[in-house]
């Protein structure tokens, strides 16, 4: 009785305050987890020789032009665009060839099966470092070299074995009455994979597409293999450069630094209510 | 979601459903055939890729172990398992052991520490309240940032009187500085404190997803029933948050086995020359491939490769077979 | 950043050895003339070398470059400048092997240098280049093989203490050591003043290995040394006891806490940054300090207080008083046209030398250039490198980079307190027989 009664009233109220000790642990946690990424994005505020002098000061008197300088010299926008090609192409390829494969996986009956999904689960297990240099070399014969396919597709092919964990239980979950009535209501197994099955699996989707998102963002060490002309160079390899030409520039590595990150947090800042979701139905099963 | 309704259809029109809705359909061969198109056609894009570009790759840096290479040309100068057990062999050499026994230290203390921690948070903080989501976004940050920027971050911050000595002298700790990043005996933890920052808030998300999926309604019947907070914890949630766990402790375990972001970043190459914080992947890079022995760099390689495998199929074997087993064994009881 | 600048070498290296062993072309120059046909034809001279941070180093190449093509113009340059490691390191190397080298290109002589006549990748330039070598001194002779010159120097200094000369005073010190007692007098002196005596970048490796270098030119006899560069013999006993000697060093506590984390160069905090900042009294680094820490500085100037003295000497040594040192020159490849070695001898000649002097990036080789040293601090270096009576090639260069960084690692040890003196000879023993 008293069970029924509880139920509504919570869901009355969906945004209540949370006790005092909520908040102060909350904090304490956000706190931590946030300073030192804001110590970096406040160093950007400073020159050099002020964070040499004390490095744990607060920017005083706020410098804009260590920002500012960082803009302007580096190729800041330029390697910002093709973060950004190769990161929303490789995770559309990734998300496509990850949930097709996934929703076999999950929801077909075959021998071998399991062996498949081994398969494809042994691809975690190897250091990416040390494949690369073959992994060059095969990309060169097949003249993928210095271009963005040279990139995306290996990069596809590295996140697959994770996106595979994530979607199959996930696919795997829903129950059979589902495809049922949709054999009786005239589609078969692919129709349901597309009309009923992909859109009920936006979160996970998504959840998937954002881990693939940041793995690509992130990468340094396949691009700077493939991607010789400066043109191509992506954001990583952008922070290199320019860490590797001013050396000494402390102030401007940090500053180029939060630069570069900031893009990959927008993308999660918005997308964060898709991933818990995603998440949430990736563990159900 | 929407699962109910197709079941309440299906309730009406059960009794109406033919029994074999296919008998003017296409035979069970040729549905056995068509099922096989599906199964290739679908898997068969994600198959290619990843076998050329991940698993070839890897079946050459295997070969590729069998010698002496300094990475021009082809290699010619075949050694066998020297770079494995030979004299010169990583098996033979401390600073490889050293860096196999840090990579233990961080297997383990992620498991022991981040795991209990995410999880004594997402259990207190599993309540509704404003700025739930901000707070969510915000212990995730971490995770985002791309790992040599974590390293740089935390280096600028452990540096000898930097930020955190100053913090730390100022209310009155100033007693327990010691070298965060070049004491050879305490190096090692700050790695780990680092991963722990790191990578706590993905557990923490992940447990709150699953939490999220507990129904409220068992854990008020337990405070009906006059279990305690602890007791309902114990007993109810914890079980159920079982598969989460153990996935997250999979993905953990492979990636304090491969870590080599932070740990190359953060520490200086004299401390990692030393043993003192470098990893199996480190050590891959600074002495295999810095020094142009590419044999002996995918040898060290392969072997990270066999320890991962290892450690998954023990894994799968104690821990994942309970997901197996413990629905069987019910199953069983109930029969009886 | 430090560690950026480091892993993108290792991870260039990557890049490098790829490149090669798939066969990528780094450019090609004109086929080989003899003199006669000197400027006859048009030709393209691809030019490596080290400067790859905006500066006064890089705007010199670049107007050198200009000039000898406005003086010869059927001879064009192609420069590409390289970070210092990376280059010496993988690229160099690497297009060496590839078969499609550079023409003229970055050279630290000794060991690496043998290596590569060995293979027979350098042009013999010893008839084309008496005179400039006349004009030297011995320090070309580090960039000899076998009595033949293989390439020649731009740039030469040995290595000593930088120190602040505020600090020194404010300690009580009136003028710098000159024999080791008198360093540790003044080390003591230092730490009793709450100042940081010396700063070592400790974290790089090579920068703490210097000590051990110094020590062991001063035990070693000239002899040992040869023996142990050329035939990787190093039985003799002054090896172990240049060991020793770090040790005792090591134990003054002279150095800053956690100079095991603490890198040679890059940022704030590498031990160049705290010597120009004023964190430290003294560094033991090579002529390019100056330039280093005048980045490190808030107003991006080279710090006022500078002054320096070289390596003291020490008692019962069999080397005597032997400086340690290394400079820079460039090699001609032997697929190269006869203009590259046109270009070298031009960048060897007095009036660039004098130009190079003033860019302050270093001390030219040639004698009488140094008169256009416009900083103090390099002008002591210079009389000082002039004036030393033998110098010897940074050990891990002589001796190549499989043992040095054997060594160096090794050296470390002995600094981090886990090492022993006969663990650096048995690192060398066990490099070496690979």
């Amino acid at each position: 009785m008293a069970a029924t009664v509880a139920l509504p009233r919570a869901n009355r109220k969906p945004t209540k305050w949370g006790s005092p000790l909520t908040y102060v642990l909350a904090l304490a946690i956000a706190g931590v987890s946030i300073a030192p990424v804001a110590y970096v994005i406040l160093s950007g505020f400073r020159t050099t020789g002020q964070i040499a002098a004390d490095p744990a000061a607060l920017p005083r008197p706020w410098v804009l032009s260590t920002y500012a300088r960082v803009i302007q010299q580096s190729k800041f926008w330029h390697q910002l665009l093709n973060s950004t090609i190769i990161a929303v192409v490789m995770t559309l390829g990734v998300v496509a060839l990850g949930v097709c494969a996934s929703f076999v996986l999950a929801r077909y009956q075959f021998r071998g099966r399991e062996v498949l999904y081994t398969y494809f689960t042994i691809g975690l297990l190897f250091p990416a470092a040390a494949g690369i240099l073959p992994l060059y070399l095969l990309l060169k014969d097949l003249n993928l070299a210095n271009t963005y396919a040279g990139v995306i597709i290996p990069e596809v092919a590295f996140q697959l074995p994770i996106t595979v964990v994530i979607l199959r239980p996930f696919l795997a979950a829903f129950p059979s009455e589902l495809e049922d009535a949709a054999q009786i209501d005239g589609a078969d197994r692919l129709g349901f994979f597309w009309r009923i099955l992909l859109p009920l699996s936006r979160p996970a989707l998504v959840t998937v597409g954002v881990l693939a998102f940041v793995a690509s963002w992130n990468s340094f060490l396949l691009p700077l293999l493939v991607l010789q002309d400066d043109s191509l160079h992506t954001l990583p390899l952008g922070v290199q450069n320019f860490s590797a030409q001013y050396s000494q520039d402390t102030a401007g590595i940090l500053a180029f630094t939060s630069l570069a990150m900031m893009p990959a947090l927008l993308f999660f800042t918005l997308a964060e209510r898709q991933i818990v979701g995603g998440i949430q139905g990736a563990v159900k099963g | 979601m929407t699962a109910t309704e197709p079941s309440v259809s299906l309730a009406g029109r059960a009794p109406a459903r033919p029994a074999r809705p296919r008998l003017a359909g296409p035979s069970r061969a040729a549905r056995t055939r068509r099922k096989w198109y599906e199964i290739i056609g679908l898997t068969a894009p994600a198959l290619i890729v990843f076998t050329v570009f991940v698993l070839a790759p890897m079946a050459f840096a295997v070969y590729y172990s069998l010698y002496k290479w300094s990475g021009y040309g082809w290699p010619t100068d075949f050694r066998g398992l020297d770079n494995y057990i030979g004299t010169y062999g990583a098996f033979r050499d401390k600073i490889f052991l050293d860096g196999l026994r840090n990579n233990a230290i961080i297997l383990v203390g992620s498991l022991l520490v981040q795991g209990p921690l995410a999880l004594g948070i997402a259990l207190l903080l599993n309540r509704r309240f404003r700025g739930r989501s901000v707070f969510r976004l915000l212990t995730f940050v971490p995770y985002v940032i791309a790992p040599v920027t974590v390293g740089i971050m935390w280096q600028l911050i452990l540096v000898r009187d930097g930020t955190l000595d100053t913090l730390m002298s100022r209310v009155g700790l100033g007693g327990l500085i010691t070298g965060w990043l070049a004491n050879t005996h305490v190096v090692i933890w700050t790695m780990l404190f680092i991963l722990t920052w790191q990578y706590t808030g993905f557990a923490l998300i992940l447990f709150l997803a699953g939490l999220a999926n507990i129904p409220h309604e068992l854990m008020e019947a337990a405070a009906i029933d006059g279990a305690s907070w602890w007791q309902t914890q114990r007993r109810i949630t914890i079980p159920m948050l079982g598969s989460t766990i153990r996935i997250w402790m999979f993905l953990s375990m492979i990636g304090s086995l491969q870590v080599f972001d932070v740990i190359w970043v953060a520490s200086t190459p004299a401390v990692r020359s030393l043993g003192a914080s470098n990893s199996m992947a480190t050590y891959m890079v600074d002495h295999g491939f810095t020094e142009r022995e590419w044999g002996y760099g995918n040898a060290v390689a392969v072997i990270l490769f066999f320890i991962s495998f290892i450690a998954a199929v023990i894994f799968q074997r104690f821990v994942l077979s309970r997901d197996i087993e413990a629905p069987a064994k019910a199953r069983r009881r109930v029969k009886n | 950043m430090r560690i950026k600048r480091r892993s993108g070498a290792v991870l260039a290296l990557v890049a490098t050895t790829v490149l090669v062993a798939s066969g990528c072309s780094s450019g090609n120059s004109g086929t080989g003339t003899n003199t006669s046909d000197l400027y006859k034809n048009p030709v393209t001279i691809n030019w490596w070398h080290n400067a790859n941070q905006a500066g006064p180093l890089q705007t010199f190449w670049q107007k050198v470059a200009d000039d000898f093509h406005a003086l010869h113009p059927t001879v064009t340059i192609k420069i590409s400048a390289i970070e210092t490691n990376d280059l010496q390191r993988n690229r160099i190397p690497a297009a060496l092997l590839s078969g499609n080298p550079p023409d003229l290109f970055q050279s630290w002589g000794g060991g690496e240098i043998a290596d590569q006549v060995k293979a027979g990748y350098l042009k013999d330039i010893t008839a084309d280049t008496k005179n400039e070598v006349a004009s030297m001194g011995p320090a070309a002779n580090i960039w000899a093989v076998g009595g033949k010159q293989y390439a020649l120097p731009f740039d030469f200094g040995i290595e000593g203490f930088w120190y602040n000369k505020d600090l020194f005073t404010k300690a009580g010190i009136s003028s710098p050591p000159t024999t080791l007692d008198e360093l540790n007098q003044d080390v003591t002196k230092l730490k009793q003043n709450n100042i940081t005596p010396i700063s070592v970048g400790a974290g790089d490796k090579w920068p703490a290995a210097h000590y051990w270098y110094n020590f062991a030119v001063h035990d070693c006899s000239a002899a040992a040394i040869t023996n142990a560069a050329t035939k990787q013999d190093f039985n003799d006993s002054c090896f172990v006891k240049a060991g020793d000697d770090t040790k005792t060093f090591i134990a003054t506590k002279p150095f800053q806490n956690d100079f095991l984390a603490t890198p040679g160069q890059q940022g704030a905090n590498s031990s160049a940054g705290l010597l120009a900042n004023g964190k430290a009294a003294m560094e033991l680094m090579g002529a390019w300090d100056g330039g280093t820490m005048q980045t490190l500085t808030p107003d991006q100037k080279e710090p006022s207080f500078l002054s320096w003295f070289p390596f003291p000497s020490t008692s019962g040594g069999a080397g005597g008083n032997v400086q340690m040192g290394g400079g820079d020159g460039f090699a001609c490849s032997n697929k190269a046209p006869a203009e590259c070695v046109e270009l070298l001898k031009y960048i060897d000649s007095p009036d660039v030398e004098k130009a190079f002097a003033a860019t302050g990036a270093g001390i030219p080789v040639v004698k009488g250039a140094e008169a256009g040293l416009s900083d103090p601090v390099l002008q002591t270096i210079a009389k000082a490198t002039q004036s030393a009576q033998s110098v010897d090639l940074w050990l891990d260069t002589q001796f190549g980079s499989t043992a040095g960084t054997a060594m160096n690692d090794a050296i470390v040890a002995i600094f981090a307190g886990s090492g022993s003196s006969q663990g650096v000879v048995d690192a060398l023993k066990k490099a070496t027989s690979r």
